[in-house]
């Protein structure tokens, strides 16, 4: 009795051991299709696999749509070139040979490349579900995790649970703006495996990192109708940027009111400082615009980075110039090395770049401005 | 360990040694971080890819647990959770797996579902069939394979970014090169633009500002910021900036010309960047990027041979549209709904409204002081607010409505919710006015019935339809809108005489009677309509083919309806239709107004019989 009972049960094992290794042939085939290196295929364990695998015909449903977008030959234009590495210019003559072709694919990948290198962002594809569909290998730079570990996962997994409102708001699409390829424009915060020096680090570790995403909707209508969001993510630097003299800084209490601002303020808009201390900023800019201060700042109390968009700043005496303001929260003294838990007072630093002239110079937007004119 | 190895460990339960650990693989773990347990946002099933959470959550459980107990009861514990962990993982890899065979094509057709291996299977051959596809690009071993081929990733990079890639020499701005898809942002070709000058095409108030940005060394005040302390810190111009130092970062905002042969570019604009005096317009590019130093050996192919073999310096940026979406109002705020209070008359004029209304509906208090609620109610809350309306003059308690739309100053809607409340004067008892305490109810996160109505009044907004096509003149609206709210105080006045006195009861001379039902509205088609789709009585298809039947023939029909009105003992007491006291009716022609009127007040008659709740009123039999 026991006897059969024992050969079955080796009988099932040998079976199930075999499935095992059927299966796991299966895998690893598939995961040689992949379009990653030897040593990365063959660190992945199934589910990875089968994401990535899901990831890879997903980003080909998307783009079977397009009608081959080629790099444009133009064949007689000589043209600068900078290549990556070295500091080579090439002037190169176009032709539409094999050779050529792949010329043009490195093109391409150069082009993508510094692209992404200058813009110091990664290119992030969303589902409609929050699911990313792909990210550009360069996401490693800015989360310390590869496309290889992120690639297929769900976003809501690595961002802050307060901003999950939003991004499903962003997220939301209807027919008519995805046909239009309606933009987005939002902060997040998402996690960044990164230590201070840049190095990865793992994800027990992990803080906030903020990300402004920028892109619009895209469509695919055949074979099934698929839309997604392309965002670019970069992070937000506010350190060790040239200022020109278009540019001025400020430093804010919490609730925007002035408590510092530098000379070119006074240059670009007429203020001088002692005027705008304790002032607030919603004061000073065209009322239409309180929208879109409004969402910066709540960006800044929620987020600690925020990036406004154009408004409206009044000039002294009449008139107002558009500007963009790019702000963070910090704290307002040096943290003491001497009372390191203790709470610090935080305020608004904001550097805002004037966009346009002064417009208007005659019109009369607010009690102030009139003052001025006339006590000139 | 290694992948191949655990590959086959982690689907044996019965190993123990493999359960404990976390799968240590690139991909697949997912340690505890420092994030709550409980989510507020719309996470996924734990049991789905948060099983890798829960993994090191239940471990950290039994490691608390198991240090007090001994190893039998840590046996036990280990067991347990482990199923569950077990489970998990099975779990989400059927997910993994249903998701697959979703997207395979060859998967789709089959009626029951399909066993794991032969969706694996399937999917090794869609994918060789898509590398068969694409061409070489994936085999080529030059290049670093890549889920994308180049042109697609820059594809979709160009799609996600309005933008291009700008490289120009430092001393003459000259553009060395410019990346294909500036002619999709300034509608000018590459051709046309690279080897000019920068200067060319910037705005001429802009120009100084590029200037200074691309001055390297030599520009005297070089001002950084330390994020740290928030100071301004001025650098001692390096002899020449190193490669790719956050020092030689640039970021500036220019405008540049571009052409007006697409249409198109009219919407990227900012209103400021047209010059009257300039032809030419402009649109605004947020600029960044680094100063960068290269040979200029080969730079020049026109062989300039005044150009020395010395380092040249550049600037690469890239350069992004601006996108104007700054100034719609954020929907995904969620910021506490504005509230005001109103006060009306018991006829729904304004006697009172709070200074905040204005942030909300537009109107000062005082442009709608004096005027009647019902003007500023939308057409498909008007059945609805105005039975509200007559309960809360009957009734003692808070009357809450449900969300309707109201008529602000720039024509569109805003949805609130208000709460109404009657103050009835203790020596009289009669009603003396209504309290209103109204909310804004706005932004997603609403039930259904909201957001389809929010939808609809954007989308009103949009088509700006005006309420009363034919009779589109604010007075028009006064007529039927204003009247509603003295039909139903008027009501109410009777019934307190009436109370009062039942023996003071006349009856009214014939003529154009007043009927105690809110359903007044324009005999207009549409507006018949859309009352139609309201209500949903069936009485209305009568009111339609009154109305289409036209104004002229009405004239005998509604005589008559009028006699019957009077026979009508539902009626009760009409009283007059006091058309003094509505302002503005003179002004029409007294034929027009009066049918109006009279085809209003028949259709009301009809509405009714249906719809009117006896028993709050008091009928005078």
């Amino acid at each position: 009795m026991t006897a059969n009972k024992e050969k079955r049960r080796v009988i099932s094992r040998d079976a199930a051991r075999r499935r095992r290794q059927v299966e796991s042939e299966v895998f690893v085939d598939l995961s040689r299709l992949l379009p990653f290196q030897q040593s990365v295929q063959d660190h992945l364990d199934k589910p990875s696999v089968i994401r990535l695998t899901l990831s890879y015909i997903r980003m080909h449903t998307l783009l079977k749509g397009k009608t081959g977008i080629k790099v444009e030959a133009s064949h007689a234009v000589k043209c600068g070139q900078v290549m990556e590495s070295g500091q080579e210019w090439r002037g190169c003559d176009r032709g539409r040979d094999d050779e050529e072709k792949k010329t043009d694919n490195v093109e391409a990948s150069e082009e993508t490349n510094m692209f992404l290198r200058i813009l110091e962002g990664f290119l992030m594809v969303l589902s409609t579900e929050g699911d990313m569909i792909y990210l550009s290998d360069n996401v490693s730079k800015y989360m310390g995790l590869t496309q290889t570990e992120l690639m297929g996962h769900n976003i809501f997994e690595y961002t802050h649970p307060c901003d999950h409102e939003e991004i499903r708001n962003n997220l939301r699409l209807t027919a008519e703006e995805v046909w239009c390829g309606a933009k987005r424009d939002f902060i997040m915060r998402i996690k960044g495996a990164l230590t201070h020096r840049g190095r990865s680090s793992n994800l027990k570790s992990a803080t906030w990192k903020v990300l402004h995403c920028q892109g619009r909707a895209k469509v695919c209508v055949a074979p099934s109708s698929v839309s997604c969001l392309l965002l670019t993510c970069q992070p937000l630097p506010l350190s060790h940027t040239l200022l020109s003299t278009h540019t001025f800084t400020s430093q804010h209490s919490m609730d925007m009111r002035f408590t510092y601002c530098d000379q070119r303020m006074t240059l670009l808009l007429g203020y001088s400082t002692e005027e705008l201390l304790g002032r607030s900023i919603y004061d000073l800019c065209h009322i239409l615009d309180t929208n879109c201060l409004t969402k910066n700042h709540l960006n800044l109390c929620f987020k600690s980075q925020s990036v406004s968009g154009q408004y409206r700043m009044l000039v002294r005496g009449g008139g107002y110039v558009w500007v963009e303001s790019h702000s963070a929260v910090i704290p307002s003294v040096r943290p003491s090395k001497s009372r390191p838990g203790a709470h610090q007072p935080l305020c608004i630093l904001c550097v805002t770049y004037v966009l346009s002239g002064v417009e208007e110079p005659s019109l009369q937007l607010s009690l102030d401005q009139a003052v001025h004119r006339y006590l000139r | 360990m290694s992948a191949g190895g655990s590959d086959g460990t982690a689907d044996r339960p019965a190993d123990l040694a493999a359960e404990g650990e976390c799968p240590e693989q690139a991909g697949s773990s997912l340690p505890a971080v420092e994030v709550p347990r409980k989510r507020k946002g719309d996470v996924e099933e734990r049991s789905g890819t948060h099983g890798q959470h829960s993994v090191d959550f239940q471990k950290d459980d039994d490691r608390s647990r198991s240090e007090g107990e001994d190893q039998q009861v840590k046996m036990k514990c280990f067991r347990e959770p482990h199923r569950q962990i077990e489970k998990r993982r099975r779990d989400k890899m059927n997910t993994l797996i249903d998701e697959l065979a979703a997207m395979i094509p060859a998967c789709q057709p089959m009626a029951r579902k399909l066993d794991k291996l032969t969706v694996l299977r399937k999917a090794v051959q869609h994918l060789k069939a898509l590398k068969a596809g694409t061409g070489s690009a994936f085999t080529d071993t030059t290049f670093k394979p890549s889920i994308l081929s180049h042109d697609d990733l820059k594809h979709l990079l160009l799609r996600a970014v309005d933008g291009f890639l700008l490289v120009v020499s430092c001393d003459r701005a000259k553009i060395l090169f410019i990346s294909e898809s500036v002619s999709k942002i300034l509608n000018l070709s590459r051709l046309e633009l690279t080897g000019q000058s920068l200067f060319d095409f910037i705005h001429p108030k802009d120009i100084n500002k590029v200037k200074e940005q691309l001055s390297s060394s030599e520009y005297p005040r070089q001002c950084l910021i330390d994020a740290a302390t928030g100071v301004q810190v001025q650098v001692d111009a390096p002899a020449r900036p190193p490669l790719l130092s956050t020092g030689a970062r640039r970021s500036f905002f220019c405008r540049l010309k571009h052409s007006r042969v697409a249409g198109k570019q009219d919407k990227h604009f900012l209103p400021c960047t047209s010059k009257k005096k300039d032809t030419s317009r402009y649109c605004t590019l947020h600029c960044t990027g680094y100063m960068r130093s290269c040979p200029s050996s080969q730079l020049d192919s026109e062989g300039d041979s005044e150009m020395e073999s010395s380092d040249l310096s550049c600037l690469v940026t890239v350069c992004r549209l601006l996108t104007p979406m700054s100034h719609q109002p954020p929907k995904e705020l969620t910021i506490r709904p504005s509230e005001f209070v109103t006060r009306w008359a018991i006829d729904g004029k304004f006697t009172f409204v709070e200074q905040q209304a204005t942030t909300v509906i537009g109107y000062l208090p005082q442009e709608v002081l004096g005027t009647s609620c019902y003007e500023y109610f939308h057409q498909d809350d008007l059945l609805h607010l105005a039975d509200k309306h007559r309960q809360v003059l009957r009734s003692k308690e808070k009357i809450e409505t449900r969300c309707y739309k109201f008529k602000t100053k720039y024509g569109s809607y805003v949805s609130l919710q208000s709460q109404w409340f009657s103050f009835t004067n203790p020596w009289t008892k009669e009603v003396e006015f209504i309290v209103s305490s109204n909310q804004v109810i706005s932004g997603p996160g609403h039930t259904k019935d909201e957001e389809a109505g929010n939808s609809k009044a954007l989308q009103e907004d949009t088509k700006q339809i005006p309420i009363i096509p034919s009779l589109s003149s604010g007075l028009g609206t006064m007529i039927y809108a204003g009247s509603i709210g003295t039909q139903i105080a008027n009501e109410l006045m009777d019934s307190y005489r009436m109370n009062s006195s039942p023996s003071s009861r006349a009856c009214s001379p014939f003529g154009p009677t007043q009927e105690k039902c809110p359903q007044v509205s324009p005999q207009t088609s549409t507006s018949a309509s859309s009352r139609e789709e309201a209500s949903g009585s069936s009485s209305q298809s009568q009111c339609d083919s009154r109305t289409a039947a036209g104004t002229s023939s009405a004239t005998s029909e509604s005589l008559a309806a009028v006699s019957r009105i009077n026979i009508n003992p539902i009626q009760g007491e009409p009283s007059q239709l006091d058309l003094d006291l509505v302002p503005g009716l003179s002004s029409f022609s007294s034929d027009e107004a009066a049918m109006a009127v009279i085809m209003s007040l028949l259709e009301t008659d009809v509405n009714m019989g249906q719809s009117e709740d006896f028993e709050d009123l008091h009928w005078p039999f």
